[in-house]
């Protein structure tokens, strides 16, 4: 039931200054699924889910060879809108990182700078947005009160709610609970499987309890390779490469 | 796929020519006028950061293109080791040597008076004092460090110069001694608030691990929590070297002034002069471009050169300390303090709780038990504090007690009449005002769009680094160099003569490195983490740094602009040979014609009108006023925003 591709990347090269950080990477993320990308530290998945949404351009030192495809389109191409990539490919970073404004404006802030000036329409865009995040029941009476006042987990799910605001087809999260308790960490895994329903999901995580439970494909990196990728019910019953195996039963990593 | 968020739909779609085979071909290019926006704001920044940069190296070259002339004139040794400076006799003599000592012995000596006080006052500010003891000494003595030089000079020489000689039965109480500690006295303040944040801001942890192993709350201080605030303090004594060697007024106005190396040369109660002093002496009635013009422009080089050395050496030993003690201080590149900080912070710990382990574990050796030399220790930091206090409340009791008694309807609205001794110190009050608003207008604008351009638009290379240093050297320079400058280029090359433009651009060019600087540290203290926020939703540059970054950082701008608000108000050594006049009666109907200034007048009626003493009193209290209630202005800021938006 393979269905289609929404991100894809072939041969994909990167370095910062002289080491390489990914090596040969080509993969297809299926849409509006959710797909896990595992390994050790340094491995690069990290630096992985930074090219789909080009953060890494913020990196002076990055260079990048090969190609990423989003919907088909090359997202290096010269006439690529960086920006439009990024409203289209949203990110949650591990630390929550709400901006040092209300919750409001915290969710609003995306529509606002994508040209949404009309109040009815961004008070229903932060509802809608904080109802997808599954935040809007904790928060909808105290909506101007800062959002440093809210707790990691509730601040998590505000940071994606401020990405599911500018409607994106793709959210990515690096790591997005590894800051966070057991409970929180509950609640955003539930939100990630219901997300997946409307978007597609690029997950990095430590955890493989939590790319077992909330994924349908995983990859596996090591080293800047992506080693294997494939259904997540085969990763984890039945890896391909021997590597693959002794990460997973906790032999290395 | 029940809910299907309708918000996708308003928003704009995704794509570009050559798009392959998605639904959303053939939809324009987003957001072609905001890219529009960004660059055009990228390339705005960049022109004024351009004329900032070009406006600071064209400073020191400047004073080095003039300064290299008498170089050529006496010869470098000549120079810098002739032992005898006298321009105006028959034979000039251009040997700024004991220039130097006396420069040297003014600060040294200060120093020695005003460390131990200062870092007394500041252990006890940040570990002895209760909290509402702490909330008031603090914000009291960073509000101190605003006293403007010359109203500190006005002090020295009615009070503390009569005080050295009657006390001391000398001749005369102008002298070393008299300078060094009125430079103490000003340097006090600036060295203990810089070393208190320094000492609050070592990790908690550290105190309770060192508590915890059974120490007294003095090993600890001692032990722990000051080697671990060592970087911060290190810095703090450079800063008040900095301040000492670049005060001109209240040194020129209780030293003396005579260019001798005092013989004995321990003898502090011979007078001295210094590099800032000679400038403010004779900078005014110098013929352009003689030989004693371009000796005057060396001194300012052998003061930039001081500035040069004083920088560097706190680098190095920020750095050096840094490296071995971990002490959370961001480094330069401001991106990943984090390392740092990881690598290092618990040798400093360790390394001490070793060895109190050590001491507490020998049974006889020290020589007082601890809780003994915790009360003489805590008794000799509370009297540090008390002398301070003392000496700073002496000199606001004086002033406000006999200047409150000089100001009335007239004195504040009227025109000053016989030279001063009566009438009023209206027109220097809005002459202070137009300065300061033109130096504002000059600097404001310039400095916060190099820095953002500098924070936000360059990488950290070899280019910025020496812009960095560049406006770090021009920020420590002495005010009295900006001075000449201004004077010699402003005023005398430019043609436009004494005259409230050169002033205002003068005092411009003075604080702009310090908006530039206080701009730049605001702009980095906010998380990296926030931009990427903002790009990741597909925000631009522009966007992100003018929604995101500067409302946070706002606060911190907004306090260094303040700061120095109430520099330029306060400053002297700056306008007196390039904007002001003594005793107008009217305002100037043009930027081009001289304006009088609260510092000035005080000045002027202080050292060259017998008989004013009212009048000094009164001015000094109204120039006290106006830059204290703007100092407060900035600390209320910076409080009030602290607390709210704590990242």
């Amino acid at each position: 039931m393979t269905g289609s591709t929404i991100l894809e990347t072939t041969n994909l090269n990167l370095w910062y200054g002289q080491k390489q950080a990914l090596i040969d990477i080509s993969l297809h993320v299926p849409k509006n699924r959710v797909t896990a990308l595992i390994g050790p530290s340094g491995c690069g998945k990290s630096t992985l889910l930074r090219c789909f949404n080009r953060m890494n351009d913020l990196i002076d030192s990055s260079r990048i060879t090969g190609e990423i495809l989003f919907n088909g389109s090359d997202i290096h191409d010269p006439r690529a809108d960086v920006y439009a990539i990024r409203e289209k490919i949203g990110m949650v970073f591990q630390k929550p990182n709400p901006f040092p404004k209300s919750i409001y404006e915290n969710v609003a802030y995306g529509s606002r700078i994508h040209g949404v000036g009309d109040k009815k329409e961004l008070d229903r865009i932060v509802e809608e947005s904080l109802k997808g995040a599954a935040l809007w029941d904790e928060v909808k009476d105290r909506l101007h009160e800062p959002a440093h006042s809210l707790s990691g987990g509730q601040q998590q799910r505000l940071c994606i709610a401020r990405s599911l605001a500018v409607g994106p087809e793709v959210i990515l999260m690096d790591e997005p609970c590894s800051a966070l308790d057991p409970i929180a960490t509950a609640k955003i895994e539930d939100l990630i499987i219901r997300l997946a329903r409307d978007y597609t999901v690029v997950i990095v995580t430590h955890n493989m309890q939590q790319a077992a439970r909330a994924s349908d494909y995983t990859g596996f990196m090591y080293l800047g390779r992506l080693v294997e990728f494939d259904k997540t019910t085969k990763i984890f019953e039945d890896p391909g490469e021997e590597l693959t195996e002794n990460y997973i039963t906790g032999r290395f990593g | 796929m029940a809910k299907g968020f309708s918000i996708r739909a308003r928003c704009r779609n995704f794509g570009w020519p050559r798009d392959r085979g998605t639904s959303e071909i053939g939809r324009p290019v987003i957001g072609a006028e905001r890219r529009f926006v960004d660059r055009a704001v990228g390339k705005l920044l960049f022109c004024a950061a351009l004329a900032a940069i070009v406006a600071v190296f064209f400073i020191i070259v400047f004073l080095l293109r003039d300064g290299y002339q008498i170089v050529l004139e006496t010869g470098l040794w000549d120079f810098l080791a002739g032992a005898e400076w006298n321009p105006t006799g028959r034979n000039p003599a251009y040997g700024v040597f004991p220039l130097i000592t006396g420069t040297l012995q003014v600060m040294a000596l200060a120093m020695v008076i005003a460390v131990p006080l200062s870092i007394g006052s500041a252990v006890f500010i940040a570990e002895i004092a209760s909290p509402g003891m702490k909330s008031i000494i603090k914000p009291a003595i960073e509000l101190l460090a605003g006293i403007p030089s010359v109203v500190y000079g006005f002090f020295g020489l009615i009070l503390l110069t009569d005080w050295i000689r009657v006390a001391f039965d000398q001749p005369s109480g102008s002298s070393w001694l008299a300078g060094s500690i009125l430079l103490a006295i000003m340097a006090i303040p600036t060295i203990t608030s810089v070393a208190e944040d320094a000492i609050s801001s070592v990790p908690r942890e550290f105190k309770e691990g060192s508590l915890a192993l059974g120490a007294t709350h003095w090993q600890t201080i001692r032990r722990v929590i000051v080697p671990g605030a060592l970087s911060g303090i290190s810095a703090a004594i450079i800063l008040g070297m900095g301040r000492a060697i670049g005060e001109t007024m209240a040194v020129l106005m209780v030293t003396g002034n005579a260019a001798v190396i005092p013989d004995p040369i321990y003898d502090v109660f011979s007078p001295v002069r210094t590099l800032t002093g000679t400038l403010g002496i004779e900078m005014g009635e110098v013929a352009f471009g003689s030989t004693h013009y371009h000796a005057l422009f060396g001194v300012a080089v052998v003061l930039l050169f001081i500035t040069l050395a004083i920088n560097s050496a706190a680098r190095v030993i920020t750095t050096r300390i840094q490296g071995t003690q971990g002490t959370a201080r961001p480094i330069p590149s401001g991106r990943v303090t984090a390392a740092i900080r990881r690598s290092t912070p618990y040798r400093a710990l360790t390394a001490a709780a070793s060895r109190i382990t050590h001491a507490a574990s020998a049974p006889f050796g020290r020589l007082l038990p601890p809780r003994t030399s915790q009360r003489c220790a805590f008794l000799l930091i509370s009297l540090s504090v008390a002398i301070v206090i003392a000496a700073l409340g002496v000199i606001l009791f004086e002033i406000v007690v006999n200047g409150a008694g000089a100001i009335s309807w007239e004195f504040l609205t009227g025109s000053p009449r016989d030279l001063g001794r009566a009438g009023g110190i209206f027109p220097a009050i809005v002459g202070t005002f137009y300065l300061v608003g033109g130096a504002l207008a000059v600097a404001l604008p310039l400095g916060i769009a190099t820095a953002v351009y500098l924070v936000e638009y360059t990488a950290e290379t070899p280019l910025t680094r020496s812009i960095r240093a560049a406006v770090d050297l021009l920020n420590g320079t002495p005010s009295i160099v900006f001075g000449l400058f201004g004077f010699a280029f402003l005023v005398l090359f430019m043609g436009f003569g004494v005259s409230l433009i050169a002033g205002q651009i003068t005092l411009g060019l003075m604080i702009l490195p310090t908006i530039i600087r206080t701009t730049e540290e605001a702009l980095r203290s906010i998380p990296g983490s926030l931009r990427e926020g903002s790009y990741a939703l597909g925000a631009t540059k522009w966007q992100t740094i003018s929604r995101v970054v500067l409302p946070p950082a706002l606060p911190g701008i907004l306090t260094g602009a303040i700061l120095s608000i109430g520099r330029a108000a306060g400053e002297t050594a700056p306008i007196m040979f390039t904007a002001a006049i003594f005793s107008s009666r009217f305002l100037p109907s043009s930027l081009t014609e001289p304006v009088m200034a609260l510092p000035y007048h005080l000045f002027v009626l202080t050292t060259t009108v017998p008989g004013a003493a009212t009048q000094s009193y009164g001015t000094a209290f109204v120039l006290l006023l106006l830059v204290l209630t703007i100092y407060l202005a900035a600390i209320l800021v910076r409080r009030r925003y602290r607390r709210e938006t704590v990242m």
